[in-house]
């Protein structure tokens, strides 16, 4: 089976001679849930960043979904960018819009510019948004403005939207770190299904490892740039983890 | 040490130009006392004080209906001509990453040192171009409006949040896209408010302009005042404190609605 993510030598730096990234070397099946573990600054937001052409490596090849990201012009890593759906640990949502229309935030790479920048979707798209969110257990509160949801609905939102976009792969960049205890549970447990029922492929940055023991399929361990550790979650013992969170070897850049 | 020196020394030098600036004018005490003897009287006649009075100051209603109407006019077309000009400058006076620096930096400064000119030097600028009236006073209020709000504009892109803008990129939005998604949701309410806030600012404004010819209420204030129209001039200035609160009250509600 063809890699979902490949990754070759990749390397990158937003200032130069301060590397964040020092030849990161990794293949991710289809299907896959990666949870991505290391210190603050250790590169992880930067590697989900490379993955989906937010940030342009400095060096190597990120090839995603049969695509080298790095030579694809602007508007195909925008073709590219609407089978890779993105959650943050800020939400990042539109606070002031509603709730279906921040899924349907997932249908713009689908949507002529005209008529979505008039708010104008289909009505298959809409129905589509709506079916979404009931997937995610909010059926009921799409008209709701999403600033008077709670943190976990405020998630479950942001995943609806990857799957409105049709997602093949979901990065998450610490999308459970502002949660709190059974929600961080709730938001795996339907990140888990969603890889489960649709191959969906999983890319998760992670500060919370026995979190990412429980519902990763595979563990990555990022210091300083590199991928030190690289197991399934058992492997990941206390040996294991003091190595990888190593504070004497933080770069401070990230 | 030194640092310490240094603040001792330049608050002394701040003391001793406050009380040079208090002792200049503190010289010309005798004009206060002609003010307060004379001024007196002249503030009284600003109010009705019969019945006669009363009668006059209503009958004036109808004669200041068109000069009201043309000071909202000019605080109007001011405040929307200005907007538009400002909105799409603000663009390349914002450090959002698109525009090359120095190309910032010279709009940045130009508004800077545009926005140091009151309203009331632009309207007597304006005046040889394009004569008395309200057009003069509209253009004036419109080139001080710009000004401003380009600056306030620029800064309210600057202040975005970068996280919506990564999420609908990564959705695949395009730069219109994320524009009217990411970025319009976030700087809406603060373009609202600084509009609204630079209406009322222009409707006194619009007054003051009218002073030196620009037409409505200002100058039929100016006309009132030099003719010791005293009585004229008292109802003048009380339509414009009633016209320039009931626009505020409106301005605030709608900046809360939308905040």
């Amino acid at each position: 089976m063809p890699n979902a993510i490949a990754i070759e030598n990749l390397t990158h730096a937003y200032k130069p001679g301060v590397p964040v990234l020092r030849g990161v070397n990794l293949h991710i099946q289809p299907g896959e849930i990666v949870g991505l573990i290391g210190l603050s600054g250790a590169g992880k937001s930067t590697l989900l960043r490379c993955v989906n052409g937010l940030v342009q490596q400095t060096g190597g090849s990120c090839t995603v979904l049969g695509q080298a990201v790095e030579s694809l012009p602007e508007g195909s890593k925008r073709l590219l960018r609407r089978r890779i759906g993105m959650i943050f640990q800020e939400f990042n949502l539109m606070e002031r819009l509603t709730v279906r229309k921040n899924v349907l935030i997932g249908r713009l790479g689908y949507t002529a510019t005209i008529p979505s920048c008039l708010h104008r979707f289909s009505a298959a798209d809409v129905r589509l948004a709506d079916d979404c969110l009931a997937q995610v257990g909010l059926a009921g509160l799409e008209m709701r403005r999403v600033r008077d949801l709670s943190g976990g609905q405020k998630q479950r939102v942001a995943i609806a939207r990857t799957m409105a976009q049709g997602a093949e792969i979901v990065l998450a960049d610490e999308a459970t770190a502002n949660l709190d205890v059974l929600t961080k549970d709730d938001i795996m447990e339907l990140l888990q299904n969603l890889s489960r029922e649709k191959k969906v492929t999983l890319l998760l940055s992670m500060h919370d490892l026995p979190l990412a023991k429980r519902y990763c399929t595979r563990i990555i361990g990022l210091k300083s740039g590199r991928i030190t550790f690289d197991a399934a979650p058992d492997a990941l013992d206390d040996e294991a983890i003091a190595d990888v969170l190593d504070r004497a070897s933080v770069p401070g850049a990230g | 040490m030194l640092n310490r020196i240094l603040s001792f020394l330049f608050g002394a030098a701040l003391l001793v130009f406050v009380v040079w600036c208090f002792l200049a004018i503190g010289t010309q005490v005798h004009l206060t006392k002609y003010g307060l003897h004379h001024g007196g009287d002249y503030f009284a006649k600003l109010f009705p004080r019969s019945q006669a009075d009363w009668r006059y100051a209503l009958k004036l209603g109808p004669d200041l209906w068109q000069p009201l109407i043309e000071t909202v006019q000019m605080a109007v077309v001011g405040t929307v001509a200005g907007m538009l000009l400002a909105f799409p400058v603000s663009f390349i006076a914002a450090r959002t990453g698109s525009v090359p620096g120095p190309v910032i930096a010279v709009v940045k400064t130009f508004l800077n040192m545009a926005r140091a000119v009151p309203t009331l030097i632009y309207a007597l600028l304006v005046i040889p171009l394009a004569g008395l009236g309200a057009q003069t006073g509209a253009i004036a209020i419109g080139i001080a409006t710009f000004i401003s709000l380009a600056k306030l504009y620029a800064e309210a892109l600057e202040s975005v949040s970068v996280g919506p803008i990564e999420a609908v990129r990564s959705a695949g939005g395009n730069a219109p896209q994320v524009f009217v998604y990411a970025m319009l949701p976030q700087v809406f309410p603060l373009y609202l408010s600084t509009t609204l806030y630079s209406l009322e600012y222009n409707l006194r404004d619009s007054f003051v302009v009218g002073i030196v010819g620009a037409g409505g209420l200002g100058q039929k204030l100016s006309n009132a005042v030099n003719l010791f129209e005293w009585l004229d001039a008292g109802v003048i200035i009380a339509l414009v404190i009633v016209l320039v609160n009931i626009v505020d009250y409106f301005s605030y509600r709608v900046r809360k609605v939308f905040s």
